[in-house]
């Protein structure tokens, strides 16, 4: 596990102004999943997994989730957006060990 | 007061653990009631959330506000049937002009059996130009998955689909 928090952002080859393109956005991480104990019980404890994602476009806030352990091991998101400027649309995904991990792509018209 | 001197490195240690122990449950208590907008930053700890149902996640999460079929207007695709409840595909469609006037607020997706029904809240901009985001869910076994679409101006809009899952996903 030692890739934890690579992040891998995929957007189209070719944007054209005014285009909405679909962003999709990966992050490896365990997602750590309620354990049971002997009886059945829930164990209470610090799991560790991603409970919010905040995604900016040159520094605006243009989405952010929070999110639970019902979402799948190495989260997988996709959302669509429509880029007015070029510029850097960062993704941060934050977990609950305290983790911040992050990835960012260009957004050039051709 | 001559025996708070005397003991000062130990009082002040005593000190320090009760603001350790606010510290956390000041984290940890918005997580618990689950308002809305707590989360912001580190999204507090992963502590063990109490099992709920999914009209007590709906009651708390909208608090009895009435939520209108939107199936015209939110596209849900996801498999009929999940072979692995682990992975579970989920794209969420709203139909909107996407404007500051008129937009998505926010897109709840929600799986009725689940420990903790809800799965993940998305909270949207005009910026986006379309109401769409994907996820992959963890579904613990066959369950209807709903995706709630709050608009900007408070209505709420509803759509479901039942999913079949042959082997659960969640442990919990």
């Amino acid at each position: 596990m030692a890739e934890i928090g690579q992040v891998r952002i995929r957007i189209p080859s070719s944007i054209k102004r005014g285009d909405v393109v679909r962003v999709r956005s990966l992050v490896i991480h365990p997602m750590e999943i309620v354990q049971r104990d002997k009886a059945g019980k829930p164990v209470d404890k610090n799991y560790r997994f991603i409970n919010r994602m905040i995604v900016t476009y040159n520094g605006r806030e243009i989405l952010q989730a929070d999110t639970t352990q019902s979402i799948s091991e190495n989260p997988f998101f996709s959302f669509a957006f429509k880029p007015s400027e070029a510029g850097t649309l960062k993704i941060t995904f934050l977990d609950t060990h305290g983790g911040k991990y992050e990835g960012t792509a260009d957004i050039k018209f051709s | 007061m001559d025996l708070l001197r005397g003991r000062g490195g130990v009082s002040r240690r005593a000190v320090l653990r009760v603001l350790g122990l606010l510290g956390v449950s000041a984290a940890t208590t918005p997580m618990v009631l689950g308002a809305p907008g707590t989360a912001r930053g580190q999204g507090g700890l992963g502590v063990l959330e109490p099992e709920e149902r999914v009209d007590a996640t709906l009651q708390r999460l909208f608090g009895g506000r009435p939520i209108k079929d939107g199936s015209s207007l939110i596209r849900l695709d996801m498999p009929l049937i999940a072979e692995n409840g682990a992975v579970v595909p989920i794209t969420v469609e709203v139909q909107s002009p996407m404007t500051p006037a008129s937009y998505v607020k926010r897109i709840y997706i929600i799986s009725d059996k689940n420990r903790r029904p809800m799965n993940a809240r998305f909270s949207l901009s005009p910026e986006m130009g379309a109401a769409q985001i994907g996820a992959n869910l963890r579904l613990g076994g066959t369950t209807d998955v709903r995706a709630i679409a709050e608009l900007s101006d408070g209505t709420l809009l509803v759509a479901k689909r039942e999913v079949k899952v042959t082997v659960g996903g969640c442990g919990g």
